[in-house]
């Protein structure tokens, strides 16, 4: 009865609806910058001159000269006496500063110099496209004419374009293999900035230190090279003889975290030290009080005598006034406290601003202040002019912190609007699709989600414009031109249209007609399978499970594994005990036992997956061997000529590793090693593009029009094309993946394979067969496997596990796409090759192993029908949800940290899916017609 | 149609829930009395095996007891079966088959996440006493041969009346008592910080409270059974 239509083309719309839905979703949840909309005029922007009648005169610059140091990725336990000796004992002050997430470079500059906090999707934005700054202390410096210089990382120049009097800038920020090129052209630059004295301000921005951690971790030997490196820097600066009124700041963009990236909420990588130098300073006491990175700003704005950035929102660093006069510091607090009122008003109004506390403590320190004017002009700095001044300059610091405060908290802003188009859109396809596998057998004729519907579709339209127009009216939706308004009318229409589909279906389950029979579900839904699934979707409610998600995942999985593994058993010892009656039972279960050996094996190696990162001392070993067993296991794909370039290419990754000095192998000089590593990659692509063509020529039409009639079981082009397509993405993973990972991968294919027999057994052992159990079953336990070999590969919800060597594998620059495509096919290699796997294994399935001889509809005809729709409404649905549950979580204390990053994740993992489905179905469509 | 109420079953069923309930309780008042539940994993120290073992123990006589009424209308298949009790092959079957599922418990537990080595004690413990709460009992009652053929067949014949109820009951305790410890683990990744979150003591206190819960269903399920009848008897 079963229609064997095709459902891909309807699961390719539901996918790109979703993924347009999830794009709008996170364009709403985190809005470009939430500056725009803030009347800036209504700050003023110059300083202010007088307080209650009485003329102030703002300070003049307190030194000649200020260099800013940063080095990228300096974590607080960096510095120290043995590390950095001359950075250690020759600082002033050393303080230690807050950074806010996301802690990423560019947010991380935006937030210096303008003193505000930067928005979460600008994690995003930090790899390509930086938008400029309206305003920031450069653009204030610049206005004055002060000479600016700059060395160092590009993103700056990106940032301010036309800030620098001059600028030095090294290209290559984002090329991590580069440890001391760029830093060695910085210093050289440094030197030769020395000579002239005519700046006021240097910036000085190193990335070796960061690229060291990324490419080799926060333990590796080279980070005391390079901290002595900095050392030296710092110290030729302290040493040099041009240098007499000057005040160096040296500090970091954001920390590491201990695994050496960054990106996450660790307090490694999210507090850097500060450490202050200026010639014949008193030594202070470092400070263990913590101040955030945008307290940086005004006290700079203040130092260096300029306005304070219109953005700013940070409160002055009190230790760093130290070298002003008390009026100085005096007029400093007011500054700053004057200018955070008009933030406050501006943001508040002005009524809630006067009812305030923090506006009578203002009063109260302006009206001090006032009368310390007189005293601190004459120079009588005793008695009760001190308690005066102490305790008006705790009002103002107390006013800025609190404004400070409030006003980072009311910087997050939703736009409704797009969150709600947003998620009705991912919503109601994500339910169409799932309901639409769900009632497989009903979904085209009684419940009518295939058909399409014109009238459906004009009214939609109509209900649409009406929407759109009437929230353009109401202010609800922002849109910046006339274009993209008529462009939001499509995913509001197609939102309607999936939302009215779905309800009239619902309706339909709900209250089925009585002359109808009832409505059953197509699919079976197993118990235990369904709680599973169950779990998983509840936990993502709380932060300590997404943060520790890997655990949920081996949880459920082992344990559906060792279910499935049990009830198989006891079917099969039930089943041959029938005949016997009771005699000879322990012998039967354990030939029962034994014929299930395998999946107990593989459990044990799944248990051993888990310690993977203690293996690092047998490494070579574990290597050597996992890719001989790879390669066993893929001879299973390939045909002898392709065997053997398979051979070669992993004994080529064994000796690109070598070479590396990652693994042991024979020794050779280093300028050798250099010469040798290029041919050898090249010879690698070689073999993998030889595996490649082999693959294809066999699916040629002319060559197999003769064979096939000869040949045992034909096989279909289809099912070649895609095998030769995945070993050849499995071969290219073998070079990217880490060293001991690599034994992850034929642990992926043995692990998968003996799942689909566990799953085979299980349905044909019970008392009533159904493929579409068998179907279920292997559907969820790929996704299930898959999300284990993800997390055991080191990948979290966190930002900074994000393994960036393998895009920089072989390659000389900087190239945007192949970064991100070999970065995604490592990270993401286990869930692409489980779904490949899977739908290879049903393409060439053979159930008459398991003693299932005539099945009808044909076992492979599923592929397209329902496993490929099944899997991609499983992967959705999770989404789905987790789109709504941020919409409820969206003041939660922990938004930005855990829940937001882990909504990037989610949406890549769809977009990912969906461009390794695009390719499958790709095939499907060109292909289909000879299978 | 409500089936002929028999009062010696419903009895039967009555004390047995009430025994393991009572042990349960007994544990949970141990385990006030000891405060500091980072003892429970251990093996010397805790005294939760000990009475759980008692209570396995003291069902089975329970269930003898009851048993002792229908001894005259036994088969002699049945009669075999109970002759063969206490031989030593029976005897050691048992064991065996308690000492194997211990080990089974513990591949388990390693497999589902307890450390392999470092805490082996615990695990030992563990898996004590799962096979206490859900194998143990029916080889108690039948032995080791007997608890094979229950597990793998559809019906076998010798059980008697009265021991196919304890086997019934013996399902929810030993159902609750698995899916109780299985799901103590949701506990763990949560950073709430507690002491008693480390690894044995939430899936033991589960397993405690999985099978008291398991009973109480069982018990609903008998109370509801007597209800119908005395409303039957009174509405006659």
């Amino acid at each position: 009865m079963e229609e064997h239509r095709s459902r891909l083309a309807y699961t390719f719309y539901m996918l790109t609806l979703f993924l347009c839905g999830a794009v709008l979703f996170l364009i709403g949840f985190f809005p470009a910058s939430y500056s725009v909309a803030e009347n800036e005029q209504s700050i003023p922007i110059d300083r202010p001159t007088t307080l209650h009648g009485e003329k102030l005169n703002p300070p003049p610059p307190n030194y000649q000269s200020f260099i800013l140091f940063l080095i990228d990725a300096f974590r607080n336990d960096f510095p120290s006496e043995n590390t950095m000796p001359a950075v250690y004992e020759r600082a002033c002050l050393k303080l230690s500063l807050h950074v806010d997430i996301p802690t990423v470079t560019m947010p991380r500059l935006k937030s210096i110099t303008t003193g505000t906090l930067s928005n979460f999707i600008d994690i995003a934005l930090n790899v390509g496209h930086t938008e400029q700054l309206d305003d920031s202390l450069l653009h204030r410096l610049k206005r004055r004419e002060a000479v600016v210089s700059f060395i160092g990382d590009h993103t700056w120049v990106h940032l301010f374009p036309s800030e620098f009097t001059r600028k030095v800038a090294n290209n290559d920020s984002f090329f991590v293999n580069d440890f001391y090129e760029g830093d060695q052209s910085v210093t050289n630059a440094l030197a030769e900035e020395l000579e002239k004295t005519d700046w006021k301000l240097l910036i000085l921005h190193y990335l070796g230190l960061d690229h060291i951690g990324h490419v080799e971790g926060n333990e590796s030997p080279r980070i005391k090279i390079k901290l002595k490196e900095m050392d030296d820097a710092v110290k030729k600066i302290l040493n040099h003889k041009h240098m007499d009124n000057y005040l160096l700041m040296l500090t970091g963009d954001h920390g590491m975290a201990d695994g050496g990236g960054h990106g996450g909420n660790t307090p490694a990588e999210t507090s850097v030290p500060l450490y202050l130098y200026s010639k014949n300073c008193s030594k202070y006491t470092s400070s263990t009080k913590r101040y955030n990175q945008i307290d940086l700003t005004p006290t700079l704005a203040v130092l260096l005598s300029v306005e304070i950035p219109t953005m700013s929102i940070g409160c002055l660093i009190p230790e760093m006034l130290q070298s002003l006069t008390l009026e100085e510091q005096m007029y400093a607090y007011f500054y700053n406290a004057h200018h955070l009122l008009n933030r406050a008003r501006v943001k508040f109004g002005h009524d809630r601003v006067r009812r305030s506390d923090y506006y009578h403590w203002y009063q109260n320190a302006t009206l001090l202040h006032k009368q310390l004017l007189t005293p601190l002009r004459v120079g009588d700095g005793t008695g009760a002019s001190n308690v005066h001044y102490q305790n008006a300059k705790l009002n103002y610091l107390r006013v800025a912190r609190e404004i400070s405060a409030q006003l980072s908290e009311s910087l997050v802003k939703f736009d409704y609007g797009f969150i709600a188009v947003g998620l009705t859109l991912t919503t109601a396809s994500t339910l169409h699709l799932l309901l639409s596998v769900l009632f497989l057998d009903l979904a085209s004729e009684k419940l009518r989600l295939h058909s399409f519907n014109v009238a459906q579709l004009l009214l939609s339209l109509v209900i649409g414009t009406l929407l759109n127009v009437a929230c353009h009216l109401l202010d609800i939706v922002l849109t910046s031109s006339l274009l993209y308004s008529l462009l939001l009318l499509l995913p509001i229409v197609a939102s309607i249209y999936l939302s009215i589909d779905v309800i009239q279906a619902l309706i339909k389950i709900a209250l089925p007609p009585l002359y109808a029979r009832r409505l059953k579900l197509s699919i079976p839904l197993p118990t235990p399978l369904l709680l599973c699934f169950a779990i998983r979707i509840f936990t993502l409610g709380s932060s300590s499970f997404i943060e520790f998600e890997y655990k949920t995942w081996y949880y459920l999985g082992n344990t559906l594994l060792l279910l499935t593994a049990f009830k198989t058993l006891r079917r099969r010892i039930t089943k041959a005990n029938v005949e016997l009656d009771g005699r000879h039972l322990h012998k039967i279960a354990s030939a029962c036992l034994w014929q299930q050996r395998k999946i107990f094996v593989v459990l044990l190696l799944l248990m051993l997956m888990r310690y993977l990162h203690r293996l690092s001392a047998i490494k070579s070993t574990l290597m050597l061997f996992s890719l001989i067993l790879f390669w066993a296991r893929l001879r299973k794909f390939t045909n002898t000529p392709q065997t053997v370039f398979n051979g070669i290419a992993f004994l080529l990754v064994y000796c690109f590793r070598g070479l590396n000095g990652q693994v042991k192998f024979v020794e050779l000089p280093s300028h050798m090693v250099s010469r040798i590593l290029l041919p050898v990659l090249v010879l690698f692509w070689c073999c993998v593009a030889l595996v490649f063509v082999l693959g294809y020529r066999t699916a040629l039409p002319q060559q197999n029009s003769g064979q096939s009639l000869l040949d045992e079981r034909p096989k279909s082009n289809l099912l070649k094309l895609l095998q030769t397509n995945m070993t050849c993405s499995l071969i290219l993973v073998a070079l990217l993946y880490k060293v001991q990972n690599v034994v992850l991968l034929p642990t992926l294919l043995i692990t998968l394979d003996e799942t689909y027999k566990l799953c085979d057994a299980y349905g044909s052992t019970a008392r009533k067969f159904s493929v579409r159990v068998v179907h279920v079953y292997k559907i969820i336990m790929t996704i299930v496997v898959a999300r284990m070999f993800y997390f055991y590969q080191g990948n979290s919800n966190s930002l900074s596990t994000i393994d960036l060597n393998p895009g920089y594998m072989g390659q000389t620059s900087y190239n945007p796409s192949i970064v991100a495509f070999f970065v995604t096919l490592n990270t993401y290699s286990a869930e692409i090759h489980s779904f490949l796997y899977l739908i290879v294994h049903t393409l060439r399935a053979d159930l008459r192993s398991v003693g299932i001889i005539q099945l009808q509809p044909p076992y492979a005809r599923a592929v397209d029908t329902l496993v490929v729709p099944l899997y991609a409404a499983l992967v959705l649905l999770p989404v789905a949800f987790y789109l709504c549950l941020m919409l409820v979580f969206r003041y939660h204390l922990f938004i930005y940290s855990v829940f937001s990053p882990k909504v990037l994740y989610d949406c890549y993992t769809v977009l990912v899916f969906y461009l390794v489905f695009l390719s499958t179905s790709l095939y499907f469509k060109l292909f289909k017609h000879d299978a | 149609m409500v089936s002929r109420f028999d009062q010696q079953k419903t009895k039967h069923q009555l004390f047995h829930v009430s025994l393991s309930l009572a042990t349960i309780l007994i544990c949970m008042t141990y385990m006030q009395y000891r405060r500091n539940w980072a003892h429970l994993g251990s093996f010397w120290d805790s005294l939760i095996v000990p009475i759980v073992f008692i209570g396995e123990l003291l069902k089975v006589t329970l269930a003898r007891f009851f048993g002792r009424i229908e001894d005259g209308v036994l088969t002699t298949k049945q009669r075999q079966k109970k002759a063969a009790y206490f031989t030593p092959r029976e005897l050691l079957g048992g064991l065996t088959l308690q000492f194997l599922c211990t080990l089974l418990y513990a591949f388990i537990c390693i497999i589902l996440g307890a450390p392999v080595l470092a805490n082996y004690e615990q695990t030992f413990v563990l898996s004590l006493l799962m096979t206490l709460l859900t194998v143990s009992p029916t080889v108690f009652l039948l032995g080791g041969g007997g608890a094979l053929q229950v597990c793998f067949c559809e019906k076998p014949d010798f059980i008697t009346k009265c021991e196919d109820t304890a086997l019934h009951l013996f399902k929810y305790n030993a159902l609750g008592g698995i899916l109780g410890a299985w799901a103590g683990s949701v506990v763990a990744p949560l950073d709430w910080g507690r002491d008693w979150q480390a690894y044995p003591i939430p899936n033991v206190i589960g397993a405690l409270l999985g099978s008291a819960l398991g009973n109480i269903y069982a018990c609903t399920h008998v109370l509801y059974a007597c209800g119908r009848v005395y409303m039957s008897k009174k509405r006659a």
